[in-house]
């Protein structure tokens, strides 16, 4: 059975200007121990998505359609103190801006040992600090430094904090939210392939939220890609990137920069993502796609099995 | 490019070197002294996009900071076309920033929110009083165009919070060629703004190059961008400049073990296969027993433990063009003149 389903998903926020539909009718699942990356620029829904599955909308947002199903629990209809269950013991999130996201006037030991305690009322604080130090050793933190300050800490060393909170509680589901985006890329790969190592170790679902699609790449077995709050190509990461079908998936891998291969003239999006408040008749890409017909704008278009598990929501590919 | 042996060096650093020393507190006094640039020799030839590499803290904002005189170097000398610029003030400061402009990291804080795009980007034109409000909205107009922000006309009185962060970026680019600068230095302008929109900066900076010949130094951490858009590169670790050469030559034949362990750090993007991985980052850094050493000692998986902790390493001329830092290192055959 599927780890996690989502099924039509729509996420709308009430806007002075109107409903903002950030997400709509996506659909994906997650098989234990499997990893999804999420791409697409930012104001696509990505992040919207992680927090619908936490449960963590902010108070304007809710879910307007579709089902959300975490090991065969409906979680999207949840009440907020059956939720407080599920969250952290059974899907934990990694967040953005790790800096961001510890509590500068509280020790690193104490912030872990209230995450685990808040959910095990019944462990006491000798046990919690044991969990703690374990969880250092996984992620690779000093020991000797588990009683320091958030300040005192590297931006990669709070990035391990920040995973060591989130496995605390042996979650089978990770949401991993740009969890690199402000390290440099030698910390960044080293956190990088202790993720994966930790997945494996502890076949944990991960969904891994980026838009930077080199790293989802390296590190996702299966890829989604999102433009406008719609999903619009899925598929195992090596045929969505190397045999992409949707326009604006070649899009952009084509405006990334890479290391090797031939020094191709990078080729830009021109303009700009659509706004999201009222509806949009037809595909969402159309005006800046290169090859958009007439019926594109009149029509929603319909998803395309391109090759083994490898769909697209493209008419004409 | 690089054949051509007509290098008109335009910018030029001299042994630079510029220390910050920490805050003490009351039980301690002084504060510590930091480095953080140590003795950096560039130079910048006419028309080059120069990119400067490394990860935070390695003094690549600094350096682009001295550059555009927000701050003045404790040692050394830079120059600008032969005239010395390390010390300028008053007056001579202000038309020197005129030649020489700075795009800052993050759009979303460099643009001032209560102001519109016209007015933005005009401002350094009545700041150094150069022709009438009719001429700076023509000149505006322009300028955006470049930046790719058309048709311009859409743009110039809206305020930054309408605009998308590849907007507010194309804004702040066309508020630093509003001058025709004759320098650019560009600090990690595509850091905070999605992948998607980096090809458009890159290719808006390339025009600013190609159109209005001017030199660009682009400050960035990440190798593949500066393959895309550099001509040469330098790569800084920790305040040391430890590698210099032509960009393809750096990324494909990488020689300071530091520059080999950012290329194994960069994520590949299906083309591992073609990029070699070296394994010159330790995984656990080595205590240093003197500061004299090669700034790379610490994690350097190939250092040597009585030559490379003890002394500064030399320049080696590795190949045509290409020098680096590093003691294990030898020149090449035909000895080549380094710039």
């Amino acid at each position: 059975m599927a780890l996690l389903t989502v099924e039509n998903l729509g996420i709308g926020y009430q806007t002075a200007k109107g409903l903002l539909k950030a997400v709509d009718g996506v659909n994906f699942s997650l098989e234990p121990g499997r990893s999804l990356g999420l791409v697409g620029e930012s104001g696509c829904g990505k992040t919207t998505i992680g927090m619908a599955l936490m449960g963590l909308l902010p108070p304007n947002g809710r879910i307007t359609e579709g089902r959300i199903v975490l090991d065969g629990v409906e979680i999207s209809t949840l009440p907020e103190d059956e939720l407080r269950k599920v969250r952290w013991n059974e899907v934990a999130m990694i967040f953005q801006a790790a800096m961001n996201a510890l509590n500068p006037v509280k020790r690193i030991s104490a912030q872990i040992m209230e995450a685990i305690q808040t959910h095990r009322p019944d462990m006491d604080d000798d046990a919690a600090l044991l969990r703690v130090e374990g969880l250092f050793n996984l992620v690779g933190l000093p020991l000797e430094r588990l009683h320091d300050f958030p300040h005192q800490y590297s931006g990669g060393m709070k990035q391990r904090a920040i995973i060591a909170m989130a496995l605390a509680l042996n979650p089978k589901l990770v949401i991993a939210d740009e969890p690199t985006t402000a390290l440099d890329v030698i910390v960044q790969d080293q956190i990088l392939k202790e993720t994966k190592q930790l997945q494996s170790q502890f076949n944990i679902g991960i969904i891994f939220i980026s838009h930077d699609i080199s790293i989802v790449a390296d590190v996702c077995h299966d890829i989604g890609v999102m433009y406008a709050g719609q999903l619009v190509e899925s598929g195992p990461a090596e045929e969505v990137f190397f045999n992409s079908q949707h326009p604006y998936t070649q899009a952009l891998v084509s405006s990334f920069p890479t290391l090797a291969g031939p020094k191709t003239k990078l080729a830009p999006i021109p303009g700009e993502p659509p706004n999201l408040t009222g509806t949009i008749p037809g595909c969402r890409f159309c005006d800046r796609c290169p090859k958009d017909t007439a019926s594109c704008k009149l029509d929603h278009p319909k998803w395309q099995q391109v090759g083994p598990g490898h769909h697209v929501l493209c008419d004409h590919c | 490019m690089s054949e051509s042996r007509e290098h008109k060096t335009i910018l030029q650093l001299e042994q630079v070197s510029r220390f910050y020393r920490t805050r003490g507190n009351v039980f301690r006094g002084g504060g510590r002294l930091v480095v953080a640039l140590n003795k950096i020799n560039l130079s910048l030839r006419q028309g080059e996009i120069f990119g400067l590499v490394g990860e935070s803290g390695s003094g690549k904002t600094t350096c682009g900071r001295l550059i555009v005189r927000l701050e003045e170097p404790d040692e050394g000398r830079i120059t600008l076309g032969g005239e010395d610029i390390t010390h300028l003030k008053g007056k001579k400061l202000k038309d020197y920033r005129r030649q020489v402009q700075m795009v800052f990291q993050d759009p979303y804080q460099s643009l001032n929110p209560q102001v519109t795009i016209a007015d933005s980007v005009a401002e350094p034109l009545i700041t150094n009083k150069l022709g009438d409000p009719l001429d700076h909205l023509e000149r505006v107009l322009k300028v955006l165009d470049t930046a790719g922000l058309s048709p311009s006309e859409d743009y110039v009185y809206r305020f930054p919070h309408q605009l998308s962060g590849g907007q507010r970026q194309r804004v702040a680019i066309a508020r630093a060629i509003v001058l025709e600068p004759s320098l650019l230095v560009a600090d990690e302008p595509t850091s905070m703004l999605d992948a998607s929109y980096s090809a458009q900066i890159f290719e808006i900076l390339q025009g600013v190059r190609d159109n209005m010949g001017a030199t660009i130094m682009f400050i960035t951490h990440s190798m593949a961008s500066a393959r895309y858009l550099c001509d040469r590169i330098g790569v800084i670790y920790r305040g040391h400049l430890v590698e210099q050469g032509p960009a393809e030559q750096v990324i494909n034949a990488p020689q300071h073990p530091y520059t080999k362990a950012l290329i194994d750090a960069t994520p590949k993007f299906g083309r591992s296969s073609e990029v070699p991985t070296y394994g010159t980052l330790l995984a656990a850094e080595r205590p240093a027993t003197s500061s004299a050493g090669c700034p790379f000692f610490r994690r350097c998986a190939l250092a040597e433990r009585l030559l490379c902790a003890g002394t500064y390493p030399p320049w080696h001329d590795v190949a045509p063009e290409q020098v680096a830092l590093c003691h294990l290192l030898q020149d090449a055959a035909p000895a080549a003149s380094s710039g």
